[in-house]
């Protein structure tokens, strides 16, 4: 709260410290939102700046991280929204590394994980898997799935309802789920 | 569970936080149940590259904090410009315009020759008998000189 105050009453420092401080949260979320190195800087500082300005909202209810944490969430899901959409992908486009990725890990024991020389593939197929979801259903869907969080810790991050949040996962996990059987079955 | 369609299960939960016992059912019905058998290892599949997905994430520049400040600064430099220099800067094409507009039209008042304003005679001389019979305004007569010509001519008769 103090280091908020400070920065409010124009302390270079203070700012200077609390983007220092929390850079590595909001560049995690914006990297759940793009994989180009420029986007996820362009919206961590877009993040920055706008939270200066909304430093007189925060009321140290809070912690700064979370407060910052649903900045990021709101201005990384502005920047999708105004960017053009892609097309869906399609099964066609698979890469001979996600065919060979797929034909790997089908029917291989549950608790295997992906490599790390195959987590480049692993990460493309995801991105084909969530284009075929909104934004927001993707976020809900990364977080609890991929970085197993609970309702509440998304409904915190994003401002949505546990209610909200409940039924934008179960929806987003039955459209991937539905994408990936495709997969499967057109190989 | 065993004789119950898992799908619905794979929907409603993410697989990591299914549990042992839970996991074990699903996989007992899936081997009996092609449709589940199938449904579960797409979920599975999912699971591995949502979590792979969540891994990859940026780190920050060392210069990132070094731009953020600029871009502060610079913020910071415009928002303390003074109001009235920022209006002027806001509004500087429109009032620039206008005045321009104005001394064209001042200059079009005062520098053009004045025409001389019709009279009533003149008006009365573009009559409509004028301009039918195709008459140069050169050729009209005043009033004056109709009055006259009529009283001189009841002059006459008398």
């Amino acid at each position: 709260m103090d280091l908020a105050r400070q920065a409010q009453e124009g302390d270079e420092s203070a700012f200077a410290e609390i983007v220092r401080r929390y850079s590595p949260r909001v560049f995690s979320v914006a990297s759940r939102f793009f994989r180009q190195r420029s986007l996820v800087e362009e919206a961590a500082q877009e993040v920055f700046l706008k939270a200066f300005t909304q430093l007189g909202s925060f009321e140290g209810r809070g912690s700064i991280e979370g407060w910052l944490t649903r900045i990021a969430h709101n201005t990384c899901l502005n920047m999708i929204r105004g960017a053009k959409r892609r097309p869906e992908s399609t099964v066609s486009d698979l890469t001979d590394d996600e065919e060979q990725w797929l034909e790997h890990h089908s029917g291989a024991d549950g608790k295997q994980q992906p490599s790390v020389e195959n987590s480049v593939v692993a990460t493309d197929l995801a991105d084909r898997l969530l284009s075929v979801l909104s934004p927001e259903d993707q976020q809900a869907l990364l977080m609890i799935d991929g970085e197993d969080a609970s309702i509440k810790e998304v409904a915190e991050a994003t401002g949505w309802s546990e209610s909200k949040v409940k039924v934008r996962a179960f929806r987003a996990r039955k459209k991937v789920r539905e994408a990936m059987e495709k997969l499967l079955n057109r190989r | 569970m065993k004789d119950k369609h898992i799908i619905d299960v794979l929907d409603n939960t993410s697989i990591a936080s299914l549990s042992e016992s839970e996991l074990s059912e699903i996989y007992a019905h899936a081997q009996e149940c092609a449709l589940c058998r199938e449904a579960y290892e797409a979920a599975r599949l999912s699971a591995m590259v949502l979590q792979s997905r969540a891994r990859t994430t940026i780190e920050p520049s060392p210069f990132f904090q070094t731009r953020v400040m600029a871009a502060w600064r610079e913020q910071q430099a415009a928002e303390n410009v003074p109001a009235l220099l920022r209006l002027w800067r806001s509004s500087r094409a429109l009032v620039s315009s206008m005045a321009v507009t104005t001394a064209a039209l001042a200059a079009l008042t005062f520098m053009l020759p004045a025409q001389a304003p019709l009279t009533d005679q003149t008006v009365s001389a573009l009559s409509a008998d004028s301009v039918i019979m195709g008459q140069s305004s050169d050729d009209q007569v005043t009033y004056d000189q109709v009055l006259s010509t009529i009283y001189q001519d009841d002059d006459d008769a008398r």
